[in-house]
């Protein structure tokens, strides 16, 4: 509710959407002129955006390295959804038996406390020497990034649950089973849903982290390829394509998230 | 009542205990003693034990653990605190003036999704494989989120408060932005540091793997190529328990700045 | 009437106030018009979301009404003072200030010294009854503690005007009768104006001397009654809450407001 007269702090609109225009029209204009009118940085430097431009353009039919940009964009996405599905998988159950099932909590906890201040991208060389260079090493560092968070929020959701609800439940006739079900899950979605929006964006992360170490393919590769090779248009491409994926999937999440919690205003 | 919280704490330890030293052992028994798996892929517990003293003290690959330990150390600090220093009075010019928001703002949303690992291989091009590309990095990480959290706390200041400073006598945006906007975001603030400084420290392993000469990723990235997996699991530990006592003393200089905030756990 | 009566403080003229709400426009306030004299006690009464408040913040200066307009001493009233000082129905204390640092808050900006500003703050401390609690954080304290704090701190800031929204509501009975009583005493031995919400009509009565009664949404002034001396014993602000309550004159009154307003509850469903 918005009182009319309020606007203490309030910039028109209009003004709002100039500025962020002309903001992002300056910056890419000022990129330009310090590449390619001024020419300051060197093109092994810093490419101008044209050139970033064509350089997408023309990835999509020719490939680098064994793929083409589409490709490379798919092999991403696929470790990525491999990666953070078999740590959502492990860590929503698990989370939530440890939330409800004390006892379990107290068993697995002193094994998670050790593993989970390791941040994911400390596990890669142990990764790389289990698993080689393939698939499974990077879906691996995916997994363990994305299963801490996971489990974490979804312990918290089940965990902490107002325990009136639970005293409500329970006054109505409700047993034990019924109200893990019918009264704890569903208060602990939001929790559970934020959860599983980090792991994605750490999921991303590590992904990024493992390709740039050791792949061949993939998004991180190319970004990787840029600096080794001197053609840093292809690292801005890669960069500019991460942070895509990155904002569709957080999009994803939202919408879903929206639809999932319909009970919540707001 | 507080008898039976007792009890049940002491079972908690109990089996917390129980399962640490099952799992020790366990790991002992199928590397050491039945030798079920061989230590080149998971080494027995001890080996990490011998490491440890082993490098403590004299050199392993350039430097003895605690002289790699300080690097990276001084590193993450270094970019950390440069990070703090512009990120949060950035962050709340940004929420405080609509004005700076609309500049700020869409440059940042583009840049946002970039995980700054990514930035990397940009970075040892424009910096080369010294300090300044890892510290370039570093930053990078830290101050996405110092602003990122000082700007929304910021916006989300109580206009109730704001409403009941004015009607005591306040006046100047300015007064109302120390007296009011600032105090009351402080929490958030330093959680958005908190944050940082974790995704530093993520950042530093990962630059350390990919381009370094010294420092603990460095020192696991060798290990991993000498094949001895003692020494990459000693170095992860390390990075493990450096990173949540950082997170720790962070809590603890929060609960100082902030003492009106109730604290929770987890 | 010429200046020899006592000047009209705060002046409301046809004052008419919108607010949006799911993209559409309602009325809150629908022409109300209302003069509050200097050192008078003027107690707003009427169902809920009749648009009290927003009209209490027209003459905050918080809100700007649409139609009509708001003076205070015959100046047109543009924003916030602390010279009409407000306290809040959700307290709205500082939570990172403890209770002392919270009722010295507008103390500061007045210039006051330090140590008066200790004078000051450890009166107020004692009227609302909070000795003790002086370095306590609010979320340390029950609701009916962070009220009090609330309206210590506004009282000790001396506005020319009280305008109070509520502020009695969070606590319980006890409290509250003593806080009224202390009300009550100040109101007669410091004299100032003030402007009342409640939904109490005991504690309107007790309190006013003129009883407003507002419609429901969008508000208007169903009736305005005053509480003379023919109608009450004169000093009933001396006199204990209970003792009062119980006078017949009192329960006169009562019946007659209350049926006033339950009038308009039964009348516009609103319940």
């Amino acid at each position: 509710m918005n009182q009319r007269g309020e606007r203490i702090f309030d910039v028109i609109y209009q003004e709002k959407i100039f500025l962020s225009l002309s903001s992002i029209l300056g910056f890419i204009l000022i990129w330009h002129i310090l590449t390619d009118v001024l020419g300051l940085f060197p093109a092994l430097f810093l490419p101008s955006p044209e050139k970033v431009f064509f350089t997408v353009y023309e990835k999509i039919t020719v490939p680098v390295g064994e793929e083409k940009l589409f490709g490379h964009v798919g092999i991403s996405v696929v470790r990525i959804l491999v990666g953070v599905g078999i740590a959502l998988a492990l860590a929503v159950p698990l989370g939530i038996l440890m939330g409800w099932y004390e006892d379990l909590d107290s068993v697995t906890s002193p094994l998670i406390e050790v593993l989970r201040p390791i941040p994911p991208i400390a596990w890669i060389p142990l990764a790389i020497l289990w698993f080689g260079i393939g698939l499974g090493s990077k879906v691996f560092i995916i997994a363990i990034g994305a299963f801490f968070p996971a489990l974490i929020n979804t312990y918290i959701g089940v965990k902490f649950v107002d325990a009136l609800l639970i005293r409500a439940a329970k006054t109505l006739g409700a047993k034990d089973k019924n109200i893990l079900w019918e009264v704890v899950l569903p208060a602990s979605v939001p929790l559970i849903v934020a959860g599983v929006r980090i792991s994605i964006g750490v999921g991303m992360m590590c992904l990024v982290a493992a390709e740039l170490v050791a792949a061949s393919s993939g998004l991180g590769y190319l970004i990787m390829l840029g600096g080794d090779d001197l053609k840093p248009e292809l690292s801005i491409t890669g960069m500019i394509l991460i942070g895509v994926l990155g904002l569709v999937a957080d999009r994803v999440i939202l919408a879903v998230e929206r639809r999932v919690i319909y009970w919540k205003k707001e | 009542m507080a008898e039976r919280k007792r009890r049940q704490s002491s079972r908690r330890l109990v089996l917390s205990i129980l399962s640490f030293t099952v799992v020790i052992l366990g790991w002992y028994a199928l590397t050491s003693w039945a030798r079920m798996v061989p230590p080149a892929f998971l080494p027995p517990p001890q080996y990490i034990v011998t490491d440890f003293i082993r490098v403590i003290g004299s050199p392993y690959v350039g430097n003895t653990l605690i002289g790699h330990t300080l690097m990276s150390l001084q590193i993450v600090l270094g970019g950390f605190f440069m990070a703090i220093l512009i990120g949060i009075p950035l962050g709340i010019l940004m929420g405080w003036f609509k004005r700076i928001e609309a500049v700020v703002d869409p440059l940042f949303q583009l840049l946002r999704p970039i995980p700054p690992l990514a930035w990397i291989p940009l970075s040892l091009l424009w910096f080369g494989i010294g300090l300044k590309s890892k510290i370039f990095v570093i930053w990078l990480a830290a101050f996405v989120p110092c602003v990122i959290n000082s700007y929304t706390a910021i916006r989300l200041t109580d206009p109730l408060l704001v409403k009941a400073a004015l009607g005591l006598g306040v006046k100047k945006q300015r007064d109302l932005l120390w007296e009011v906007a600032i105090p009351s975001s402080l929490p958030v603030i330093l959680g958005g540091v908190r944050i940082g400084l974790g995704a530093a420290w993520m950042t530093l392993v990962a630059a350390e793997l990919l381009a370094s000469d010294a420092g603990l990723g460095y020192m696991m990235q060798m290990a991993r190529r000498a094949l001895e997996p003692s020494v990459i699991i000693l170095c992860m530990l390390i990075i493990g328990i450096l990173g949540a006592l950082m997170a720790r003393g962070l809590r603890a200089l929060e609960k100082r700045i902030c003492p009106w905030v109730k604290q929770e756990e987890h | 009437m010429d200046g020899n009566q006592s000047k009209s403080k705060i002046v409301a003229d046809h004052v008419s106030v919108e607010y949006e709400k799911d993209e559409k426009n309602f009325l809150a306030v629908d022409d109300v018009s209302m003069t509050i004299q200097d050192g008078e006690f003027v107690v707003i009464v009427g169902p809920s979301g009749c648009g009290k408040t927003t009209f209490m913040n027209t003459i905050a200066g918080l809100v700007r009404p649409i139609k009509g307009k708001v003076l205070m001493d015959g100046e047109e009233i543009t924003g916030p003072s602390a010279e009409r000082g407000v306290v809040f129905q959700q307290f709205a204390l500082f939570p990172w200030k403890t209770v002392y640092e919270n009722i010295e808050f507008g103390l500061k900006y007045r210039g006051i010294g330090k140590e008066q500003r200790a004078e000051i703050v450890r009166k107020y401390v004692q009227t609302v009854k909070l000795e003790g609690f002086e370095n306590s954080y609010p979320h340390e304290l029950s609701g009916g503690m962070k009220q009090r704090v609330a309206i210590a701190r506004v009282y000790a800031n001396r506005p020319q005007v009280l305008l109070m929204d509520e502020p009695f509501g969070a606590l319980d009975a006890q409290t509250r009768t003593i806080m009224q009583e202390d009300l009550s005493e100040m109101f007669v031995s410091e004299k100032r104006t003030v402007l009342f919400i409640t939904h109490s009509v005991e504690e309107a009565i007790y309190l006013g001397d003129r009883v407003v009664i507002m419609t429901a949404r969008p508000g208007k002034i169903k009736k305005s009654i005053q509480i003379t001396e023919e109608d009450l014993v004169p000093n009933r602000r001396q006199m204990g809450f209970d003792d009062v309550i119980n006078m017949k004159e009192f329960l006169e009154l009562k019946a007659e407001i209350w049926g006033l307003i339950k009038a308009e509850i039964l009348a516009k469903h609103i319940f």
